[in-house]
């Protein structure tokens, strides 16, 4: 909404420079977000918002400066919708308007103007249009634009003879086949949901959005039917999302005119282009009521200063009330007010306790601290100790779009029933993922792209899936990528730690260790050795994928090998057992034993170890401690060292308790590994 | 010199030792610039030849002796600060070795720094379900489905589920909660919010939020206003100022946005603050009798006020970014400075 310092002038005194006004009305809520001085005047964009169409008008904000500033709105003498004291003859018995429903349009009214001459506007005018941004035309089309600035009542004025009246004006819909040109020059394809203004050959103009082109006043006009009605705002509002159009009326009738204030507006509007164009007032019709029940609310001072934390006098909110417009009989602290039809956004006691709030000044509003009841105590943030693990192993954690193309599921070969998005503003919004695999390989060729080697990445989020036809279903889970390398300048020198399927086991395994989850296990699904099942005992709790070379191609991925996780969170964290349990150091020492061997690069250690711990008491446990594959091995074999833990909780033991279990371990690994032992 | 001598004696008078005055005087003594072992080690050039690898090495061996001696009865005197011994071989430019740690996405921080503050104050931390029905976005919260005032909030909706949404703003939670609980009631909840809006520099489909919603008896707009200076000054500074402007939400009402001093300017003014010298920073106010009413909730009991705030926002004023996009590009050299 635009209005000017002068214009305001016109119905109040300002005794405040502009930059003063600006922020006074700011903080009575009517946001000044500029406010530019232009020739003389100083124009003030304000953001009105949508439940005050009462400021949507140069004379409602003036009734708002009167109100924050002290001042008496005055009547203008020149252009106000009150000053006026033009007459019009009484509307005609013969009504020529016809409303087809008067839910659509609950009023309408017209007055002919005759024998006009078109000329441009005053000057003045035409230079507080140029300042709200609207182009001079002529007088008549002007005026109207002028009076829906200054009251925000919308009008139209149509060229009298290109009208064909022998009916009158009807307000319908319009039918599947009609079409109509509006002023804007497009042509637009109507049907019923299209609230028209016809004569009894074709629509003129879409009803509260846009008038025709044909119809539109020119310099030729001699004649003109001046239209002020009120419109259905649901409907309005619908019609300007279904046609994309938006214009000052629309904006207006979506939002609510004063139907009260119609009549007077009109006449006004009718007797100003009459007088600037030489022409004559001639018929007055109107169909529909223009009535309003008077409404009251009752407002008690007591509750606006318990709701506010104030001591504010019946008094003092009677004259905030009235300063607004209100009309306010009070016995003792108890206040009825009478709602002016301007206000139709009032309607309870809490609307009006506001009201008081906002001209009282928010600032006046002192601070204070309440007394807060403790909530029931939320259960451990599991999602946020999982983060502080993952942190500490090194990934980074990363947050990624839930909205993605369906494309990029073919990329990865999965094959899911994603839930798609109705009204995606592009092909990137087309679903909500059900992986979250997707928006972490975007990152890591953003990562690659930008030339980082060291790519460790996780994502907590939830993915979507359609599998239940009722209801989508919403279902956290922990993302992990691992790509490139990392380096590590030790004492020693630099070590290159490549990323691989232990580096993703590994931080899977202390997540379900710290989890306190036990029977943690990996296992190829597929031969191709290129996914994994996650597991806790028989339960799957998620996957880890290699990417084939083709599918991180889709990716821009190049020559770079990417794995990736994706966890279960509610899964993982109903087996998580976070309950601590002291245990003793053990009592006796214990006697450490190391073998080292070569053995055949395929045969899987896990059966090594699991052979060797079955040999049982005083053996503790056994574990790997070195590993080699390279220089000096044999090719297709790998050299171990495992070392084997002894240990008996009734004494201390001796090198010959443990000399012969020993034994019988090399004797094992040598007989039923064929191991060569180093 | 014999060093097997001097060996006995260092052990001798480590014995006597009590205190870790002495410990540093036997330290200099013997490991002083000065000391016995500068002092052997300098004679080494004048041992004869034959015998002079035997006893370079010895001397060696002794130093390393001394060291881990020293060590041992440092430990137990029970002192860990030990003056570190001035080991020639360790360079303090070279380096440090550690566990690299990861990075907190910035969101992740300003989010448990807002629910950490409100939490502190008595507030629970909840979340919840990112699709909605129309319900608990809209008319649950007092927003007809078709008024003006539903503009500002733009709704992807679901393609085969009838009249379930994207929620597109974390008030949803306000119905949930109350649905679900009677008062009092003193929550917080973050969460991603989406809304099919063109992408730019400052707006993006999906962002976060954070909500808060207090109910109880007694509960008034200086309530409000108290909590939300804390908030403020824990987030911003104890220098900034806050104030109140009416605004319109249909779930609140009085409905304030909530400014503060500009943080790069100091209310001056500055291209940031659009030449203001405020920031709006979040929306809020007294909780609408309707959204109690629909909520079963008797409006003329109980009373309070909600407020909630764009993550994102709070994450660009606090830290200087000048682009949303760069939250979600997840690029590592953005993600490690946080
Ligand atoms: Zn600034």
């Amino acid at each position: 909404m635009i209005v000017t310092y002068n214009w305001l002038q016109d119905f109040v005194d300002i005794r405040l420079s502009p930059e003063q006004l600006a922020d006074k009305l700011t903080l009575a809520g009517l946001e000044v977000v500029s406010c530019k001085h232009i020739g003389g005047d100083v124009v003030f964009e304000i953001e009105i918002t949508s439940n005050r169409p009462d400021w949507l008008s140069v004379y409602g904000v003036a009734r708002e400066v009167a109100a924050i500033t002290g001042e008496k709105l005055k009547l203008g003498d020149r252009c106000s919708v009150l000053g006026t004291r033009a007459k019009h003859p009484a509307p005609s018995t013969k009504n020529l308007i016809t409303i087809q429903d008067k839910k659509d349009c609950p009023y309408y009214s017209y007055r002919i103007i005759r024998n006009l001459q078109i000329k441009p506007s005053a000057a003045d005018i035409a230079r507080r249009l140029e300042l709200a941004n609207l182009r001079s035309v002529n007088c008549v089309v002007d005026l109207t634009n002028y009076l829906l600035f200054e009251t925000g009542q919308p009008m139209h004025a149509f060229d009298l003879d290109k009208l064909s009246l022998e009916q009158g004006i009807i307000v319908r819909r319009a039918t599947q086949k009609e079409k109509l040109v509006t002023i804007d020059g497009i042509e637009r394809q109507l049907n019923p949901d299209i609230l028209v203004i016809a004569d009894n050959l074709k629509p003129l103009a879409i009803a509260g959005v846009m008038g025709g082109k044909d119809t539109e006043v020119t310099s030729a006009t001699k004649n003109i039917l001046l239209e002020t009605a009120v419109f259905d705002s649901i409907l309005v509002r619908r019609m300007r999302q279904k046609l994309a159009l938006q214009s000052e009326a629309a904006y207006r009738f979506e939002r609510g005119v004063d139907l009260a204030a119609t009549p007077r507006v009109s006449l006004e509007c009718a007797s100003l282009i009459a007088k600037c164009s030489n022409g004559k007032l001639a018929e007055f019709k109107e169909s529909g009521s223009k009535k309003i029940a008077d409404r009251y609310v009752t407002l008690e001072t007591d509750l606006v200063n318990r709701a506010l934390g104030i001591q504010i006098t019946a008094k003092e909110c009677k004259s905030i009330l009235t300063a607004l417009g209100f009309t306010v009989k009070n016995k003792s602290a108890s206040l009825q007010v009478k709602i002016p039809s301007f206000r139709q956004d009032v309607k309870k006691e809490v609307d009006l306790i506001e009201e008081v709030a906002r001209i009282y000044g928010f600032d006046r509003i002192l601070s204070s601290l309440p007394k807060i009841s403790p909530q029931q105590a939320s259960v451990l943030d599991l999602t946020a100790y999982l983060k502080e693990i993952l942190f500490a192993l090194g990934l980074n954690e990363t947050i990624t779009y839930s909205l993605i193309d369906k494309a990029s599921l073919t990329k990865l070969k999965i094959n899911l029933t994603p839930v798609e998005i109705r009204n995606p503003l592009s092909k990137e919004q087309e679903i909500l993922r059900p992986t979250i695999l997707t928006g972490l390989l975007n990152c890591v060729a953003h990562n690659l792209n930008q030339k980082q080697n060291q790519i460790s990445l996780f994502e907590i989020a939830k993915i979507f899936h359609a599998d239940d036809r009722a209801n989508p279903v919403e279902q956290p889970v922990l993302g992990i990528a691992l790509c490139g390398e990392r380096t590590l300048l030790l004492d020693q020198g630099v070590v290159k730690d490549v990323f691989g399927l232990l580096h993703m086991k590994g931080i899977l395994e202390t997540v379900f260790s710290r989890l306190g989850i036990k029977g943690f296990a990996i296992t190829p699904l597929t031969v191709s050795k290129d996914e994994f099942i996650i597991q806790a005992g028989a339960q799957e709790l998620g996957r880890v994928f290699l990417p084939a070379d083709a599918q991180l191609d889709a990716f821009e991925i190049k020559n770079k090998k990417v794995f990736l996780a994706q966890l279960d969170l509610t899964k993982l964290f109903s087996l998580a057992q976070m309950e601590k349990k002291f245990l003793p150091a053990a009592k006796y020492p214990q006697i450490t034993r190391d073998m080292s061997f070569i053995v055949k690069d395929d045969l899987a250690v896990s059966r090594i170890l699991e052979a060797i711990s079955a040999l049982g008491q005083p053996l503790e446990n056994v574990k790997i401690v070195d590993y080699y594959r390279g220089k000096q091995i044999p090719k297709g074999f790998r050299a171990l060292t495992i070392s084997c833990i002894y240990r008996s909780n009734q004494r201390t033991l001796t090198e010959e308790d443990v000399s012969s279990i020993q034994e019988k371990a090399v004797r094992l690994l040598v007989d039923s590994f064929g191991v060569k032992m180093r | 010199m014999d060093i097997n001598l001097i060996s006995a004696q260092i052990k001798e008078e480590l014995d006597k030792i009590v205190s870790c005055d002495q410990l540093e005087a036997l330290r200099l003594k013997y490991l002083g610039r000065k000391g016995v072992i500068a002092e052997l080690t300098g004679s080494i050039p004048a041992v004869n030849p034959q015998e002079r690898g035997a006893f370079g090495k010895a001397v060696n061996a002794l130093k390393q002796q001394l060291f881990v001696s020293l060590e041992e009865k440092q430990r137990s005197l029970g002192v860990s600060k030990a003056p570190a011994p001035e080991s020639a071989e360790t360079d303090l430019g070279m380096p440090g070795i550690a566990q690299e740690l990861g990075h907190k996405h910035p969101i992740t921080g300003i989010i448990d720094q807002v629910c950490g503050i409100f939490s502190q104050m008595g507030f629970k931390v909840l979340e919840g379900p990112e699709i909605e029905t129309e319900h608990n976005n809209f008319t649950g919260l007092n927003i007809p489905l078709e008024h003006p005032s539903r503009d500002a909030f733009d709704t992807f909706y679901l393609k085969d589920y009838e009249k379930l949404l994207l929620r597109s703003h974390t008030s949803p939670m306000q119905v949930r909660a109350m649905a679900k609980s009677k008062p009092p009631l003193a929550i917080v909840v973050p969460g991603r919010v989406y809304r099919p809006d063109a992408v730019d520099a400052s707006h993006l489909f999906m962002f976060h939020q954070i909500e808060g919603l207090m109910v109880d008896q007694g509960v008034k707009f200086s309530d409000l206003k108290g909590v939300l200076e804390v908030f403020v000054k824990a987030v911003f500074g104890k220098d900034v100022a806050m104030r109140f402007r009416p605004h319109f939400f249909p779930f609140t009402e009085p409905s304030v946005e909530v400014d503060i001093s500009c943080i790069i300017c100091k209310g001056k003014g500055c291209s940031v603050c659009g030449r203001k010298g405020w920031l709006e920073i979040l929306g809020a106010g007294l909780v609408h009798p309707n959204v109690f009413q629909q909520a079963g909730y008797d409006a003329k009991k109980f009373s309070g006020f909600a407020f909630g705030m764009g993550v994102e926002r709070i994450a660009m004023l606090k830290y200087g970014i000048n682009d949303i996009r760069l939250f979600f590009e997840n690029d590592l050299r953005f993600l490690k400075q946080f």
